[in-house]
């Protein structure tokens, strides 16, 4: 009986749950990563808020949600989504530190209110139905992806922001993808609290980097230590957090490893991989087989005191976020940069 | 997402077994998995998927399988397989 009640209501509770999805993204960006941004170059006299008004006057008035209404549901749906990703990609390439020292860790997270509720920017309601809600995040995203725009402009304008800054930020971010696997490890060999939170929520915790943190299911994310090895596989497809990490290695599909990996792991990763690990050490493979997409988090190599995020980000390789290969150590890296 | 465990039937530390057939439940258990015995060793509660399939599964579970205990040999080495409750039973200890 239970089945059939989910099964009649299957198609609703998606769009709910797509909505419900937007909703929270959609004011997370906003309150901790744009607005917070924009407070704080205000409050250091980097950018006005009157620097804005200018550029506003500047630039043509947006257009109204024209076909916005001709949608069905769905489509809507679908709009939004887009729009979000599209303001995501936006608050990362205006989020380039104009310093030549950035800073390892984000310095707004005073400014959104993560350590005292009293800096949090309020959120608004979510209420009313299913087609209110559409309507006021189509109206929300528009305003919001004015600002956004406002402020791009505003940082040219100024001249925080070169234009040769931004071509190389949209560039980098376009040929992310093992590179955000790279980030999100060096920050949690930097940063205790991000680890503990990428550890314990996952998806969540990635978009502090500024990285889109994906829909697919929940991200999980296993831990190397001294005594434990993780190595990831989906024996029954190839599960993998794409949205996130983008392609696994061409392996990762290959049958044979997927047979072999289960059946005798260490095996496996001795002989196929080079990788012989002492007997101390368990390794452990998770089988992606359902919601849960997985991840390493890799040992941090020694010898690496002091190196900054985006010294240790090149240690990682896609192969160490499958746990087929340790973190490299910098004299590997020496001899491949070479 | 809220507390996991409020949904689960099982606790972490149980030990429980998988089904050897489930007509019911999804075809997200690999068959090298069914019938054997594991440690239910992290809930991951209802997880909502709708990019990959509608409605929602029943609670998962990492569950913890000894790689001897299912492949044969002496091997310590462990498997983590992500296993929904519809498919796992309690096993005695």
């Amino acid at each position: 009986m239970a089945h059939d009640t989910q099964a009649a209501h299957g198609h609703m509770q998606d769009h709910e749950g797509h909505v419900l999805g937007v909703e929270a993204d959609l004011e997370y960006w906003r309150t901790k990563r744009l607005e917070p941004r924009v407070l704080h170059l205000h409050r250091r006299g980097v950018l006005t808020l009157y620097d804005l008004l200018r550029a506003a006057a500047h630039l043509p008035a947006p257009p109204p949600g024209a076909n916005e209404a001709a949608h069905d549901i769905e489509g809507r749906i679908r709009a939004l989504e887009e729009g979000l990703d599209d303001y995501i990609r936006g608050i990362g390439l205006a989020s380039i530190d104009p310093s030549e020292h950035p800073s390892v860790i984000e310095d707004t997270r005073k400014e959104r209110g993560d350590y005292d509720d009293f800096f949090r920017i309020a959120k608004p309601h979510h209420d009313g139905t299913l087609e209110e809600r559409i309507a006021r995040l189509e109206r929300n995203l528009r305003e919001y992806q004015r600002l956004l725009q406002v402020l791009m402009h505003a940082l040219l304008e100024k001249g925080v922001l070169t234009a040769q800054q931004l071509e190389r930020q949209r560039a980098f971010l376009a040929g992310r993808g093992a590179w955000n696997g790279a980030r999100i490890v060096a920050r949690a060999w930097v940063d205790p609290a991000f680890k503990q939170a990428l550890l314990a929520r996952g998806r969540e915790a990635v978009r502090e980097l500024n990285i889109p943190p994906g829909r697919l299911g929940k991200l999980g994310v296993a831990e190397n230590t001294a005594t434990l090895h993780n190595v990831v596989v989906c024996t029954l497809c190839s599960c993998y957090p794409h949205d996130l990490l983008g392609d696994p290695p061409w392996w990762y599909r290959d049958d044979g490893f997927k047979e072999r990996v289960v059946r005798d792991p260490r095996g496996t990763l001795a002989h196929r991989f080079d990788l012989r690990l002492p007997e101390s050490v368990e390794v452990r493979v998770h089988d992606s087989t359902s919601d849960v997409r997985w991840m390493v988090l890799p040992r941090r190599p020694a010898g690496t005191d002091g190196w900054s995020e985006e010294e240790l980000a090149r240690l990682v390789t896609i192969d160490a976020l499958v746990g087929t290969a340790e973190a490299l150590l910098p004299a590997a890296l020496a001899r491949n940069e070479r | 997402m809220g507390a996991p465990e409020a949904t689960h039937r099982f606790h972490v530390g149980d030990r429980v077994q998988v089904k050897h057939t489930n007509p019911a439940g999804n075809p997200r258990t690999p068959a090298y998995i069914r019938g054997k015995s594991g440690i239910v060793s992290s809930l991951h509660g209802r997880i909502d998927n709708p990019l990959d399939h509608h409605g929602v599964y029943p609670p998962l579970c990492s569950v913890l399988f000894p790689v001897g205990e299912v492949f044969g040999g002496a091997s310590r080495d462990t498997l983590s397989v992500d296993l929904h409750e519809d498919w796992l039973a309690p096993a005695g200890p």
